[in-house]
C-alpha cells in the first residue's frame, strides 16, 4: 500500500471529500456498486474494505502471487496493483460472483472440491478465477500449457499437483457440459 | 480405544465447499464495530541505542486514536511488556535499543490504515548506531558486540529444555548429547571425515501474513488471531497485562498457512496494548515486507565429523551446530535441541557427541520452521553420507542400508527404535526412481542427468499435552471441543473422522469447534506434526468415555451387561439384535443430563538428561526418504527436477488426500530450499524481503514426475504426523543428484546455478592442471 498523507491535496480531477475520498462506480458480479475511496486505493482494498468481498486476498501487494486475482472483462488481473478508479467501466468478477443464483458451485469449483485442489485455500479464489480465464481462452488446454498459464499464482502449501488435477477435470467438465 | 471396525476413509476436507467459494473466514476477515487500524514504525538500523522518540506530531494528527512508544511501556508498572516462549527477551516495542533492522519502536492506531501510515511518518526517532553482528562466527568472536546486555529474563520454561545461556556472550543456549565414547571410536575407525555444511535463513511465507484483532470488553482481553498456539498467546498476554489467564480470551479461525511461523506470540501484544490505550478494537495486519522480518528459519553452520570402518559401518559422529537465532530467542533455545540431536541421523551409530548452540545476532528472530531444525541437520548428514560413499567407492544406497536403524537398536538419544521402516522407505524410493549404482550420468548435449537419495529421522515434541472434550447431545449429534488449529492440514477433518468412528456416527453428525480459550480445553499447539496423533488421541479418549457411558445407560435400560452390547449407526443394541436398539439421543434424554460429557487428556512422557542428551527424545520417530532424478545444464548451471519420489511413514493414514497434499507440499517447500530460497542480508538489511525478489516454488518448478509412497502399517496401531516429515530429505537428495550429474559438491544451500557453474569451472581448471 502506498503511504499517502490523506490530508494532502489529491491530483485526481474528481471532487474529493473531507476524508480525501472520491466517488466511484464499479460493476462487480453483475451489480452496480457506488462507493467512496481514496484515489490511491487499489481495487483489492475497495473490494475487501468497501464491498466486503473477502475472497480476493493480499499475498504480496506487488503483483507477484495471484492471491488477489479478479477478472476484469474476463481477464485475470492483480487487484493489488490496479487503482480502483481504473476499474470503472469494466465488468469485474470475483470468486463470490462465480456461484449460481442459489449458491450452486461453478463446474470449476466442483472440480477443485473433487480433487481437493488446496490446503489452507488462501490462494484458491485466485487459482479458480485464473482457471476460468484459461479455460475460456483455451478450452482444450493441455496439462503443460495449464502449468505455464498458472505459474503466476503461488500456493505456499504446495497444492500444485491437485490444483492441476482440478484444472484438467474442470476442462473436461466444461467441454462435456 | 476406537472401534475395531475398518477405519473410516474420507476424501478431502469437510468444508471444501466454503473454501472454493472464498468464504472460509480468516482472522483478517473479522470486522469489529469501532475497529481501528494499527501500523508499526520499525528500526532502520540493525543495532542502535534509542536516544529519543518524539511522537507528538503523530499524536496530533486527526484520526489518530493511540500512539505508543517503548518509553510509554517502560514507565508503566501495571504491565510487563515482554514476551518470548523461553526468554522474555522481546519487548512489545523496543525500549533501550533496537536489535535488528525491522525491530518495532512505535505503534499507531488510527481510524484507517492510511492515517496510521501517515502518522508513522510524523514520529521522530533519534538513534545512536552500535556495532552489530550478523553471522555466528562474528557473534562468537572475542570482543564481539553483545546483542543482549542484560541476562535474559527466564519465563516458566518447558519440561524438555535445559537453558544454558552464557553471560557476556551471544550464546543463548547450548544443548549437549554424549553417547558412547567418540574419541576412542574415532581412533579406531578406518576412515574419518570432517566437513562443514551451511543452510541459510529462509522465510515461511504463509500466504496470509500475521494479523489479529484485539479488543478489551468488560475487563476481558479478547484477541482473534492467526496463531498456531492460542494457549501460548493467552499465557503471554496474561503475563503482559498482569491478569489471570481467565481474563484473556484467544479465538482462532482457520489460518492461511503457518509452517511454524505462527507458533508463539508475535503481533498480539502490541495490538492489545493499542486497544487498551485507544479504548477501541484494533486490527494489525502485517505487510509481506514486515512478515519477512517477523520470524525466519534458522541459518545454521554445522561441522560434522564421522568415522567409518572398512566394512561401511558408521562408528562415530561428532557434530557442532551453530544456529543463528537472530535478535530474539523465540523458540530457538529449544529448537537447537531437536536440530542438534537430529544430526545423529537415522543410523545405528554407537558413539555420538553433539554440541548445539543458539547464537544471538542482529538479524530478525529465527524460530520454528517446518522441520524444526531437522532439515538443517539432514542437509549435513545426508550430504556427508554421499561424500563418504564417493570417496570410498561405495554405493550410497548400500552404505545407507547397512547403517539404517532397525527395531531394538538405540537411536541417538539412547532409547530403542521401534516400528522402524527406514530400509523399506529408502529401498522403495530407490526402486521407484530406478536406482542403479553402476549407472553413469546420462549426457545429451549440454544436459546431464543423474539420481540422488536421502533418508531421515525426525522426532515430535515430547513430552507434550493435548486435551479435548466431547458432548453428546439429545439429538444424538456429537460435538468435539478442541483447540486444534486448522491451517490447511485438515485437522478438523481428521479429528471428525476419529470422533465419528469411535461412536459409529456419520461425519455430518459430528462437529469440531475452532479454538476459543474460554471454551475449548488446553492444547499445547498445532505444530511439530503432532495434531492428528496427540489431539487425535485426546479426542479418541473423550469419545471412548462417551461410548462407555452409552453402554452403561443402555445396559440399565435393556437389563443386559455392557459387554453384550454394541454401537451401530448411532444406536446401542444387544449384539446382532437391531430390533432392540436404542438411539443415542433417547439414551441421553433418558439420563436427564441434557448431554453426555467427557474429557480426554493425552500427555506424553519423555525428556533428555541435561548432561548427556540421553532419555526419551520422542514418543515415536517420524521417518522419510526421497529419491530424485535431476537434469543439469552444464552451460547454464540450471537444474531441472525430472522425477521425485517421496516416501514417508504414516502409521495409519487418517485422511489419504490430505496425506498426499502435505507430502506434495513438502516437495514444493523442499525444492525451493534446495534450489533458490535464501534471505540475503547486507549489513543486517534484508535485500529480498518481498515476493518480487524472494522466489518461492511455482507450479512450473515442480518435478515433472512425482510419486508418493505413504507407508501405512495399521497393525502398529499408531498415527504418525506427516506434516513435515517428508521435507528434510528433499535438499540432500537433490544435492546428491546434482553431484552425481556434475561432480560438483555443494555444501552450502541453496544449490544455485552460479554455484554449480563455479564448481564446474573449478573442476575443469583442476583437471587441466593435472
Ligand atoms: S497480492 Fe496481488 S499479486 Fe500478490
Ligand atoms: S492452499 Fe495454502 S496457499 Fe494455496
Amino acid at each position: 500500500m502506498t503511504a499517502a498523507d490523506p490530508s494532502a491535496p489529491s491530483t485526481s480531477p474528481r471532487p474529493v471529500d473531507g476524508e480525501g475520498k472520491i466517488s466511484l462506480t464499479l460493476h462487480v458480479n453483475g451489480r452496480e456498486e457506488h462507493l467512496r475511496a481514496r484515489p490511491h486505493h487499489t481495487l483489492l482494498e475497495v473490494l475487501r474494505n468497501e464491498l466486503h468481498l473477502t475472497g480476493a486476498r493480499e499475498g504480496c501487494g506487488v503483483g507477484m502471487c495471484g492471491a488477489c486475482t479478479v477478472l476484469l472483462d474476463g481477464r485475470p488481473i492483480s487487484g493489488c496493483l490496479l487503482p480502483a478508479a481504473l476499474a470503472e467501466g469494466h465488468e469485474l468478477t470475483t470468486i463470490e460472483g462465480l456461484e449460481g443464483p442459489n449458491g450452486e458451485l461453478h463446474p470449476i469449483q466442483e472440480a477443485y472440491v473433487e480433487h481437493t485442489g488446496f490446503q489452507c485455500s488462501y490462494c484458491t479464489p485466485g487459482f479458480i478465477l485464473t482457471t476460468k480465464a484459461l479455460l475460456e481462452e483455451r478450452p482444450d488446454v493441455s496439462r503443460d500449457e495449464a502449468k505455464a498459464y498458472l505459474a503466476g499464482n503461488l500456493c505456499r502449501c504446495g497444492s500444485y499437483v491437485k490444483i492441476l488435477d482440478s484444472v484438467m477435470d474442470a476442462r473436461d467438465r466444461l467441454r462435456g457440459g | 480405544m476406537a472401534a475395531a471396525a475398518a477405519p473410516m476413509r474420507v476424501p478431502g476436507m469437510l468444508d471444501a465447499n466454503l473454501r472454493v467459494r472464498g468464504r472460509v473466514p480468516y482472522a483478517m476477515d473479522l470486522n469489529v464495530v469501532g475497529m481501528l487500524h494499527a501500523k508499526l514504525l520499525r528500526s532502520p538500523y540493525a543495532h542502535a541505542r534509542i536516544v529519543s522518540v518524539d511522537a507528538s506530531r503523530a499524536r496530533a494528527l486527526s484520526g489518530v486514536r493511540a500512539v505508543l512508544t517503548g518509553a510509554d511501556l517502560a514507565e508503566r508498572d501495571d504491565i510487563y511488556p515482554y514476551y518470548g516462549p523461553i526468554f522474555r527477551d522481546q519487548a512489545a516495542l523496543a525500549m533501550d535499543k533496537v536489535r535488528f533492522a525491522g525491530d518495532p519502536v512505535a505503534a499507531v492506531a488510527a481510524d484507517d490504515a492510511d492515517i496510521a501510515q501517515a502518522a508513522l511518518e510524523l514520529i521522530d526517532v533519534e538513534y545512536e548506531e552500535l556495532p552489530a553482528v550478523f553471522d555466528v562466527d562474528a557473534a562468537l568472536a572475542a570482543g564481539a558486540p553483545i546483542v543482549h546486555d542484560e541476562p535474559p529474563r527466564l519465563g516458566q520454561t518447558f519440561a524438555d529444555i535445559i537453558v544454558r545461556a552464557e553471560a557476556d556472550t551471544n550464546i543463548c543456549n547450548h544443548f549437549k548429547l554424549r553417547k558412547g565414547d567418540v574419541e576412542r571410536a574415532f581412533a579406531e575407525a578406518d576412515h574419518v571425515f570432517e566437513n562443514e555444511f551451511t543452510s541459510p535463513p529462509v522465510q515461511h511465507v504463509p500466504m496470509e501474513t500475521h494479523n489479529c484483532v484485539a479488543w478489551i470488553d468488560a475487563g476481558i482481553i479478547n484477541v482473534t488471531t492467526a496463531t498456531q498456539m492460542p494457549f501460548a498467546v493467552r499465557a503471554s498476554l496474561a503475563e503482559i497485562f498482569r491478569v489471570s489467564q481467565a481474563k484473556v480470551r484467544i479465538t482462532t479461525p482457520t489460518l492461511g498457512g503457518g509452517y511454524g511461523a505462527k507458533t508463539y506470540t508475535k503481533v498480539e501484544p502490541i495490538a492489545a496494548l493499542l486497544a487498551q490505550a485507544a479504548g477501541r478494537p484494533v486490527r494489525i495486519h502485517l505487510t509481506r515486507e514486515e512478515e519477512f522480518v517477523t520470524i525466519t528459519k534458522h541459518g545454521v553452520k554445522i561441522r560434522m565429523k564421522t568415522g567409518v570402518t572398512n566394512d561401511a559401518r558408521i562408528v562415530a559422529r561428532q557434530s557442532t551446530c551453530w544456529f543463528n537465532t537472530g535478535a530474539y530467542a523465540d523458540i530457538g533455545p529449544r529448537l537447537i535441541k531437536n536440530g542438534g540431536y537430529a544430526t545423529g541421523g537415522p543410523h545405528d551409530i554407537p558413539n555420538v557427541w553433539v554440541d548445539s548452540y543458539a547464537v544471538y545476532t542482529n538479524l530478525p528472530p529465527a524460530g520454528a520452521f517446518r522441520g524444526y531444525g531437522v532439515s538443517q541437520a539432514a542437509w549435513a548428514y545426508e550430504t556427508q553420507m554421499d561424500m563418504i560413499a564417493a570417496q570410498l567407492g561405495w554405493d550410497p544406497l548400500e552404505f545407507r542400508m547397512k547403517n539404517l536403524l532397525e527395531d531394538g537398536q538405540a537411536v541417538m538419544t539412547g532409547e530403542d527404535m521401534f516400528d522402524a521402516h527406514f530400509k523399506e522407505l529408502l529401498g522403495s524410493a530407490a526402486e521407484r526412481i530406478g536406482w542403479d549404482s553402476a549407472e553413469q550420468p546420462q549426457r545429451t548435449g549440454s544436459k546431464v542427468r543423474a539420481k540422488g537419495l536421502a533418508c531421515i529421522i525426525k522426532g515430535t515434541v515430547t513430552p507434550s499435552t493435548s486435551t479435548a472434550a466431547a458432548k453428546l447431545n439429545e439429538d444424538g449429534s456429537l460435538q468435539i471441543l478442541s483447540s486444534a488449529v486448522e491451517m490447511g492440514q485438515g485437522a478438523e477433518t481428521a479429528l471428525s473422522v476419529l470422533a465419528a468412528e469411535g461412536l459409529d456416527l456419520r461425519l455430518d453428525q459430528v462437529s469440531i469447534s475452532r479454538p476459543d480459550t474460554d471454551v475449548t480445553p488446553y492444547d499445547q499447539g498445532t505444530s511439530s506434526s503432532r495434531n492428528t496423533y496427540s489431539m487425535g488421541t485426546a479426542v479418541r479418549m473423550a469419545v471412548g468415555d462417551i461410548r462407555t457411558q452409552l453402554l452403561e445407560l443402555a445396559a440399565a435400560e435393556l437389563e443386559a451387561s455392557p459387554d453384550d452390547l454394541e454401537l451401530v449407526a448411532g444406536r446401542v443394541q444387544p449384539r446382532g439384535v437391531p430390533d432392540k436398539s436404542i438411539a443415542y439421543g433417547d439414551l441421553v434424554r433418558g439420563s436427564r443430563s441434557g448431554n453426555l460429557l467427557a474429557n480426554g487428556v493425552y500427555a506424553s512422557k519423555g525428556g533428555l538428561d541435561p548432561e548427556t542428551g540421553q532419555g526419551i527424545g520422542s514418543v515415536h520417530w517420524h521417518q522419510a526418504a526421497a529419491a530424485v532424478e535431476v537434469e543439469v545444464d552444464l552451460d547454464t548451471g540450471k537444474i531441472d527436477l525430472l522425477k521425485y519420489h517421496a516416501g514417508v511413514y504414516a502409521g495409519r493414514i487418517v485422511n489419504p488426500v490430505q496425506a498426499e497434499l502435505q507430502t506434495e507440499g513438502n516437495i514444493a517447500f523442499g525444492l525451493g530450499q534446495a534450489l533458490f530460497e535464501e534471505m540475503i542480508f547486507d549489513g543486517g538489511q534484508l535485500q529480498n524481503g518481498n515476493l518480487g525478489d524472494y522466489m518461492i516454488a511455482s507450479m512450473e518448478d515442480m518435478p515433472k514426475e512425482i510419486s508418493l509412497g505413504i507407508l501405512e502399517h495399521i497393525e502398529a496401531n499408531d498415527i504418525h504426523g506427516i506434516g513435515e516429515t517428508s521435507l528434510p530429505p528433499a535438499m540432500p537428495a537433490i544435492g546428491n543428484a546434482v553431484y552425481r550429474a556434475t561432480g560438483v559438491r555443494i555444501t552450502d544451500l541453496p544449490i544455485t546455478p552460479e554455484k554449480v557453474l563455479r564448481g564446474l569451472r573449478a573442476r575443469a581448471a583442476q583437471e587441466s592442471a593435472e
